[in-house]
């Protein structure tokens, strides 16, 4: 069931109304109402996989009270690592299995011996990266004790299996979510408002924005050899607003999902491709992983303490880490590396929180300046894309070495019947609707909001994309 | 929560709204539209007179040169459409009728589209902006399961076929942007030989009885005319060129083409032949059936 189904839309409204007007006089009603649709929610796809989420909840639940009931730190310490392995283990054998199962026997092979690796037949579970990160950050905090323990069996599997969240995130942090889950909702007009003007625009980035731009990027993605060079550049930017507008998209609808039932959810994007450089991108492009890193990886590794040789260690794995995360594929490794490699120059300058203040432009050499900084980080960051994008390293390398050297940068006809530079108006009028909303959550409350809205609602009916339709992203992480 | 079902009442008036204003729109352009492509041609004409016309996919399409019938004294225009199967072939010359359109002769292809009693979702998109307006349109397709849908949900054809008749070709066609499948009284060459040849595989195709092509000869025996039914050509490194036989035994009245011409110098790609081709193989079916009148 996906977020811009016509299953979801039955859905959502038959949660609302349950949630609102039968359960809605205590808290354990409404968060009976809420995990009973969430698990249903999840079984649409697959209910076996139903069993893992459920085992995974378990798992975090009870060893979070045994890491507190410990007496002694070797025993917090070895629930919070038998939690951690099992929680990786299925990551592993689910996400990573066949990668290192495969590149095991090539490297044996690279000796000139033989190894046929045995590889398994394996569907990778809806939302498993999502939801184990969520698992572990609650069990990290509990041996840390930033936080108590959650001892309502409910209460918890709502924080972990939350249907607005479960399957491509933001990645929540008990100590956000936990305690609105533990206290009624009550109906605030202004919050379900506000919602819905964000799953609008939610949609809107998806099925207008990163649904048009799919069309185009994987037509030259696919077929980058006949390309030229003005199509590879485009299929780069195409492919840059594709996953932007798509999982920004669904980080929208899930939020203004979740404002509908009176929860608040962390906030994953604001605006990356409007950043002076990549450290700022990164503080805005999925804030839930990079903090989630941030916190549960790069501090404890000793984050920017020690010396200048220490800190560019740990950013590199940071940034190899998070490539990884995203799919067993070097191509993520390489896209991982690559920001990495652009984060290396800030780091070593002490200029990596530079830009963390907001700005406005004017008519003076100070703006022309933010403008040309703003491009480069855009440009940089769809140089990386490239590589997130492309099936293998070596069709990457491909991909860039024809765009430099094709030099052709002529309009360009592709076998789906559409030129190359027809998706550009498009983007130039999204990229300007959101610039000039960037200090709001959407771009249609305010002023003039029936009219906004209602020019969304065309957009999404005469410019979406239905019959070619595309999965979300972030779905297959 | 009065204030918000309020809210969302109005939300749910302006989606309703929007659909219904985007609907009038586009058929309106659409209705207007006459050289987009061959079916907006045919549904915004009427009267028309010809002595020939050509039906099937694309191996008419890019076969059939109508300027060798009509330089012999023939008025004739090739409605083949690319991708079109014998259900949009039945549907075209159904509409044909309704438009009043007098045909003597109707060449059609009937070789690898018996292979199926299968549309072409593709084409069947193109007939959408005029089921409103055409009986014949929606006779045809009131038995399809979304027909309820495409009928009486505003704007829902639009959105369900949005790659074809979406804002894209909406916006195209209120500009008048022409294409070229008009031109050339409806032949589209193909000048680009594709090599090596790769084999055309047919070892999974077997003819079947189809309903469409029973509809188009009793449509064509009721309006007075003179069906031909022929196979096209097809190159000789094909796989399973038995196929054509078996056709003979399916419906013996259908004429084999495939062998007209052979040389793979007249193939642009296995199953469909260069513009030189087309015209070797148009003066074998013009010489099989016509004889030249006589013209100044």
């Amino acid at each position: 069931m996906f977020f811009n189904s016509l299953h979801f839309a039955i859905f959502l409204p038959i949660v609302f109304i349950m949630y609102w007007f039968v359960g809605h006089k205590s808290k354990i009603n409404q968060n009976y109402i809420l995990i009973l649709a969430s698990y249903y929610f999840y079984s649409c796809w697959d209910w076996r996989f139903l069993f893992l989420l459920v085992f995974s909840t378990l798992l975090d639940y009870v060893s979070a009270m045994k890491i507190e009931q410990s007496k002694t730190q070797s025993e917090r310490k070895l629930w919070l690592w038998i939690c951690i392995s099992i929680n990786l283990g299925f990551l592993g054998i689910f996400k990573y299995y066949n990668f290192f199962a495969a590149s095991f026997a090539e490297l044996v092979q690279s000796f000139g011996m033989t190894a046929s690796p045995i590889l398994l037949k394996l569907i990778l579970p809806v939302g498993i990266s999502f939801y184990t990160f969520h698992g572990l950050s609650y069990i990290i905090d509990i041996y840390y004790g930033r936080i108590k323990s959650e001892k309502n069996f409910v209460d918890y599997s709502l924080f972990v299996s939350y249907f607005p969240l479960l399957v491509a995130g933001p990645i929540e942090r008990a100590t956000h979510l936990l305690p609105q889950i533990k206290v009624r909702r009550k109906f605030n007009f202004n919050k379900a408002k506000e919602g819905i003007y964000q799953i609008v625009w939610g949609l809107v980035k998806k099925v207008v924005i990163a649904d048009s731009c799919a069309i185009y990027a994987n037509e030259i993605f696919d077929n980058y050899q006949n390309a030229n060079s003005l199509s590879l550049v485009l299929g780069a930017i195409y492919f840059a607003f594709q996953i932007y507008g798509d999982f920004s998209g669904y980080s929208d609808i899930a939020l203004g999902t979740s404002k509908l039932f009176g929860i608040d959810l962390l906030k994953n994007f604001n605006y990356p491709y409007f950043s002076r450089d990549i450290a700022e991108f990164w503080r805005k492009w999925h804030i839930s992983l990079s903090s989630w890193f941030r916190d549960y990886l790069y501090i404890p590794l000793g984050g920017s303490k020690g010396n200048k040789l220490f800190q560019v260690r740990n950013t590199f794995i940071i940034f190899l880490v998070s490539g990884f995360w995203h799919g067993a594929n070097m191509t993520y490794v390489a896209w991982g590396f690559i920001n990495a490699v652009y984060f290396l120059p800030l780091l070593l300058l002490n200029r990596n929180r530079k830009n963390v203040d907001d700005f406005t432009l004017g008519i003076n050499f100070e703006s022309v300046r933010t403008l040309l900084n703003i491009l480069m980080t855009f440009s940089i960051t769809c140089f990386a894309w490239i590589f997130f994008r492309s099936k293998t390293i070596t069709d990457a390398i491909s991909y860039i070495r024809r765009m430099f050297e094709n030099l052709d940068f002529s309009s360009q006809y592709f076998k789906i019947e559409r030129y190359n530079h027809e998706l550009i108006t498009l983007l130039v009028v999204f990229i300007l609707v959101e610039w000039n909303n960037r200090s709001k959550i959407e771009p249609i409350s305010g002023k003039y909001s029936w009219l906004k809205l209602g020019l969304c609602i065309a957009a999404i009916l005469a410019l979406g994309v239905f019959s070619d339709y595309k999965e979300f992203i972030y779905f297959q992480f | 929560m009065r204030q918000f079902i309020i809210f969302l009442a109005k939300g749910l008036a302006i989606i309703i709204i929007t659909m219904v204003l985007l609907d009038l729109l586009y058929t309106a352009v659409f209705m207007q539209s006459d050289s987009r492509s061959k079916i907006d041609f045919l549904y915004n004409s009427k009267d028309k007179e010809y002595d020939v016309v050509f039906l099937g996919s694309s191996r008419v399409n890019n076969h059939f040169v109508p300027k060798i019938f009509n330089d012999n004294g023939y008025k004739t225009f090739n409605f083949g459409i690319t991708r079109s199967r014998l259900d949009e072939s039945a549907l075209m010359l159904k509409l044909m009728i309704e438009r009043k359109y007098k045909i003597k002769n109707l060449i059609l292809q009937v070789d690898l589209n018996i292979n199926t009693n299968d549309h072409s979702e593709a084409i069947r998109s193109l007939f959408m902006p005029y089921i409103h307006q055409s009986q014949i349109i929606r006779d045809h397709y009131k038995n399809i399961d979304e027909y309820p849908k495409l009928l009486y949900i505003p704007f829902y054809r639009y959105m369900n076929y949005d790659a074809r008749i979406g804002f894209r070709e909406t916006y195209n066609s209120a500009i008048h942007k022409p294409t070229n499948a008009l031109s050339l009284d409806g032949f589209n060459p193909l000048m680009k030989n594709v090599r090596p040849l790769v084999p055309a595989d047919l070892s999974k195709y077997s003819p079947k009885r189809n309903k469409s092509y029973d509809d188009i000869k009793k449509i064509c025996k009721e309006n007075n005319i003179n069906l031909i039914a022929i196979t096209t050509p097809i190159c000789m490194s094909t796989i399973n060129r038995e196929y054509f036989d078996q056709i003979k035994l399916v419906y013996p009245e259908i004429r084999s083409f495939e062998n007209a011409v052979t040389d793979d110098k007249y193939f642009a790609t296995c199953g469909h032949m260069n513009q030189k081709g087309a015209i070797e193989f148009t003066k074998v079916v013009f010489n099989a059936y016509f004889k030249p009148k006589n013209v100044n």
